[in-house]
């Protein structure tokens, strides 16, 4: 039997998902009853969205020239923030699809996908989908791959997965043009773990490529190099993560068809799903490799590098003040049980003088934050306050260490530091020709640093630049689908920490500090940034019997200042005998409300219009 | 506690220990044309309904005295027979002066046959008669002072014409100064006037003219309101239409201040938010009805809508119980308890209620409220709140907007114009509401 291991990457929308779903209805793995639309994404919230989270591995069975084919295809996000898990999914493949949307073209995530398959040294095989559709250019995006991406034009398959046009060519394809899996190159077992997963029955399942150790008598001839083999994985097996040195007992092994189906073991060039009793995601490091406690390989394969949250931000209940502690309690547990299954998220908890009790989690980008912040709210029906986000800056101190800051209150004081440096993205735009002047114009206000532009068939153009991350995490990509009517694509990698002239904002209510709302920004966008607060600020805080002055400052230097002036006229005109009871309850009433009232000095401040400030929700 | 127009009458207020009263309020509903800025209870006048209306407020007069005495004996009062003497009668509206003179002579009647206006140290009872100056004949007026009526508060509002129209009142500017000689002609001497400012298109020049035209009058008495926009009236929701451009805060502010300014200038001292007497709060000008109101005294009310409170004896620190009468003609026509009228709210005694009433209604007042007393009844009402009350105190005093004068707590000319803002978070340190 062959062995070909796929991957099918693409633009968000470009329909990835349906192609996946037509290929194993036509390998006959699904059969019609059981085919509902995007099979493999197994999150309601991944289904709703149209974009796949967690990356799965299927196995079926072809024939194909009268040769069986057993096809690994394994399902991969299509979204930036999860470049990490798309380019471990790839580690475990020897060919990708890369799918193209017949009526839109190349797009940013198209180009990044494409380059992170390049890098692992894949075979692309490059598909132009929705040909059906009479907005398609099949030909025209066929000239798009070859001038960007390098591809030839004539090895684009045309295809529609709606209709299954093209797929038995696509599958004749897949057989023909991927390599096979390499042969294995020691004789110990050596499994790549590629994906984790968390059930609430059988605690975390793993999915893994083997790679090296005894051939699968069922497979043949992948396991012959290794001649003295010990063996690969099967149930009963102690199992070894040569990353952590941790050890477990393998329960169940087996494919995905897309069910589950037990298998008696696994060998080099296959994948499977691995169940060993290991009750928390922690436990589990993506990338690590599996080999057998009774013979373990001397080396891990390579490949494991921990996933580096870059994006950060603060989640509080939102709700008032008297349940406030209930209601963390209840964030908490959410936060909790939704890190079983996604283990890139950081949180630790956190408390604000103005919000309360709160977590401060990380994630990889920002759609990752807004897909907690979302599955948070929709699974847990907890309601959150998100803080604006912030990313990691590394902060070296006089003595050569160097610290990460995610927390505008942790950044050390001035003078105590050498530098600041941040993170630089290498941002890939894609847009209409006529927008490209108000796109530039864009970067270059986010401190970004050209670096090339593409022509894209006739209409379209590349651009590619430098921007500190944190230039694009506040509204970049709106104002970007703005400016080019929806049209532009954008997509960004984190390639460099560099240094810069960045500062600590100081926000003052009446002369005093208020750390919840402190933010680091570069020194030119201070003021900008600062007055951007104090006016949301002002609008909140209820005017008082003094004058409230509003001030954004670096390091005592004052650089915007907004004032709330004092109200002079609170009274009533008439007050007679039938006006006391009516009176006195409307000023009561209006008291109560103040019970939700923070205090910064003599100031108060409503409970809510910390959340309004902070809020990043609307 | 709130009951159902009907279910309750006034008949519940005198079951407490009350302490004698020392005014009478009557609201007559009756008006010519229903301005559009007034939230009291009125309505345009068919004429056909006033001789029921003066009969049923006649009953209700009675039984008010007869259930006034035996709830003064209740309280351990002396039991006394015939009429109860009060300090002050205010028949307000409305526009009392619409009603028909043969309806008055009832009404007075009815008044002096069981109140005692004529009080033991020799100052007769002050009895106030709201007019408007289009109703304010000469023959009322005449008549008005043979039954007693020794003050009338005309409703001047402004002496400009457009200003008149903007707030649909039906007089022209000078039949004010006609209405205020007549009444002084009739042996009236107190009059006062009403005055309303900050009215759409006012400006503070056009402010400045009304003020020098009512003291032109040589009047004791007066009385400035800043426009409410009070809910549910038709001017609210014109405003909130957006029909028209409401005066700016900042004009408001000047026109509070001129006022004071002016009248100062010409011998008149704010005594209460809104009013002026020549003399102050002391003196023999100031509204002594009104001031009853101010300082918690116990009045009885008559009519639909009319408001009473009543002291009660005994309890922790003063208090008093509060009652409305059911604000609708005919239920007050059709209910009736042995003469008392349908009430449609009724508070009964609660003694950190009563201090927050005193530090609401006491702060507007040039006096203000004793501070000691309000301590100590604090503490009484509710433990631990005198401590939160100085504290308070202290704070408004250091904000500048109250002044501390002989162990009274009064606002200072910066606090005038937030006397609410004042009260608000005075009160809020007494008890839990």
């Amino acid at each position: 039997m062959q062995i070909r291991n796929f991957s099918i990457i693409a633009h968000i929308d470009h329909g990835k998902s349906t192609l996946a779903d037509r290929l194993l209805q036509a390998t006959n793995a699904v059969s019609e009853r059981e085919m509902r639309a995007q099979l493999l994404d197994s999150m309601d919230i991944e289904r709703e969205r149209g974009i796949t989270i967690k990356a799965s591995a299927v196995t079926v069975l072809h024939r194909h020239r009268g040769s069986d084919f057993m096809l690994n295809f394994i399902d991969t996000p299509g979204h930036v923030d999860f470049n990490y898990e798309v380019s471990r999914a790839l580690k475990a493949c020897e060919g990708a699809i890369l799918v193209v949307d017949a009526t839109q073209g190349v797009q940013a995530q198209t180009v990044v996908n494409a380059y992170l398959a390049i890098n692992e040294n894949l075979e692309l095989i490059p598909v132009i989908n929705k040909v059906d559709l009479p907005s398609a250019r099949p030909e025209e995006v066929a000239m798009e791959v070859e001038q960007v991406l390098g591809l030839k034009a004539e090895d684009c398959l045309l295809v529609s997965a709606k209709t299954g046009r093209g797929v038995p060519e696509l599958l004749e394809a897949i057989c023909d043009r991927l390599p096979a899996p390499r042969l294995a190159v020691v004789p110990q077992t050596r499994a790549l773990i590629f994906d984790a997963q968390y059930d609430d029955y059988r605690g975390v399942v793993t999915y893994c490529r083997v790679f090296d150790g005894a051939a699968n008598p069922q497979i043949g001839e992948l396991g012959r190099v290794a001649s003295g083999a010990t063996g690969s994985l099967k149930v009963g097996d102690k199992i070894r993560m040569i990353g952590t040195g941790r050890t477990f007992q393998v329960t169940d092994i087996g494919k995905m068809n897309p069910k589950p189906v037990r298998v008696p073991a696994v060998g080099p060039g296959e994948t499977c799903y691995l169940v060993a009793a290991i009750r928390s995601l922690a436990d589990v490091r993506i990338g690590d490799t599996v080999t057998l406690d009774i013979d373990p390989a001397a080396e891990a394969l390579p490949g494991y590098k921990p996933p580096v949250q870059m994006v950060f931000c603060d989640f509080y209940p939102a709700t008032s003040a008297e349940s406030k502690g209930a209601d963390f309690e209840k964030l908490r547990e959410a936060i909790e049980k939704l890190s079983l299954n996604d283990s890139s998220f950081t949180f630790i908890p956190v408390h604000s003088e103005a919000l309360g009790f709160g977590l401060r989690c990380g994630f990889l980008g920002l759609l990752h934050m807004e897909i907690i912040q979302e599955r948070l709210e929709r699974e847990f029906q907890t309601e959150v306050v998100q803080t604006a986000p912030t990313v990691t800056y590394k902060v070296k101190l006089h003595d050569g260490t160097s610290i990460d800051v995610n927390n505008p209150a942790e950044m050390p004081r001035g003078g105590t530091y050498e530098q600041v440096l941040e993170p630089i993205c290498k941002v890939e735009v894609i847009c209409p020709n006529e927008s490209i002047g108000e796109v530039m114009k864009l970067c270059s206000e986010r401190r970004a640093e050209f670096k090339t532009q593409q022509v894209i068939g006739e209409t379209r153009q590349m651009v590619s630049f430098e921007i500190p991350l944190a230039e694009i995490i506040y509204d970049f990509y709106d104002k970007l689908k703005a400016m080019t009517s929806g049209y532009g694509t954008m997509d960004y990698e984190v390639v460099d920490f560099r240094p810069n002239d960045l500062v600590k904002v100081d926000i003052l209510i009446n002369g005093e500090p208020v750390e919840a709302l402190s933010l680091i920004c570069h020194r030119q966008n201070a003021e900008f940034r600062g007055r951007l607060l104090l006016r949301k600020l002002q609008k909140q805080i209820d005017r008082h019997q003094f004058e409230i002055p509003l001030q954004a400052a670096i390091g005592g230097k004052i650089v915007a200042r907004e004032t709330i002036k004092a109200f002079r006229k609170d009274v009533t005109a008439k007050c007679y005998g039938g006006d006391v009871s009516r009176k006195r309850k409307l000023l009561e009433k209006q008291k109560e409300g103040k019970k939700k009232m923070k205090a910064i000095g003599r100031v108060e401040i409503p409970q809510e219009a910390f959340m309004a400030v902070l809020d990043q929700g609307e | 506690m709130r009951a159902e127009p009907g279910g309750v009458s006034a008949r519940a207020v005198f079951a407490h220990p009350i302490t004698p009263p020392e005014a009478l309020y009557i609201h007559t509903p009756f008006c010519a044309h229903k301005c559009h800025y007034c939230d009291f209870y009125s309505f345009v006048d068919t004429r056909d309904q006033q001789p029921a209306f003066v009969e049923r407020l006649a009953r209700e007069l009675r039984a008010l005295a007869e259930h006034t005495r035996a709830g003064v004996s209740l309280g351990g009062g002396p039991r006394a027979g015939g009429r109860v003497p009060l300090g002050s009668v205010f028949v307000g509206g409305g526009t009392p002066s619409l009603l028909a003179p043969r309806l008055w002579e009832r009404l007075l009647v009815a008044i002096h046959e069981h109140f005692d206006l004529t009080a033991p140290g020799g100052v007769p009872a002050e009895f106030t008669v709201e007019c408007n100056p289009e109703s304010a004949t000469p023959e009322l007026l005449r008549l008005l002072r043979g039954g007693g009526v020794n003050r009338v508060s005309m409703g001047a509002q402004s002496f400009h014409a457009a200003h008149l129209r903007t707030l649909e009142r039906i007089h022209t500017p000078g039949r004010v100064g006609r209405a205020v000689a007549d009444a002084r002609a009739a042996g009236i001497e107190r009059v006062s006037i009403d005055l309303i400012y900050a009215v759409p298109g006012q400006s503070p020049q056009d402010w400045r003219a009304d003020l020098e035209r009512a003291l032109s009058l040589s009047l004791d008495h007066l009385s400035c309101y800043n426009l409410t926009y009070e809910p549910n009236t038709a001017m609210t929701v014109r405003l909130a239409r957006g029909e028209f451009v409401p005066a700016p805060e900042d004009d408001e502010l000047a026109m509070f201040d001129l006022a004071e300014e002016l009248l100062t200038a010409a011998g008149l001292t704010r005594y209460e938010v809104s009013n002026y007497a020549r003399g102050g709060i002391h003196g023999p000008h100031a509204c002594r009805h009104n001031l009853a109101y101010w300082r918690q005294g116990g009045w009885l009310a008559a009519g639909p809508s009319a408001s009473g409170h009543l002291r009660v004896r005994g309890g922790a620190a003063p208090s008093g119980v509060r009652w409305k009468n059911a604000p609708r003609l005919d239920t007050y026509l059709s209910r009736d308890d042995g003469g008392l009228a349908p009430v449609c709210d009724l508070e009964p005694p609660d003694p950190a209620r009563a201090l927050r009433e005193r530090l609401m209604t006491g702060l507007r007042l040039s006096e203000g409220v004793d501070a000691l007393a309000a301590a100590a009844d604090a503490e009484a009402a509710a433990p631990g709140s005198a401590a939160r009350l100085r504290h308070c105190a202290q704070e408004l005093v250091s904000d500048g907007l109250l002044g501390v004068h002989g162990q009274r707590w009064a606002l200072t000319r910066r606090g005038w114009p937030l006397a609410d803002f004042v009260a608000r978070r005075m009160m809020s340190r007494v008890g839990e509401p």
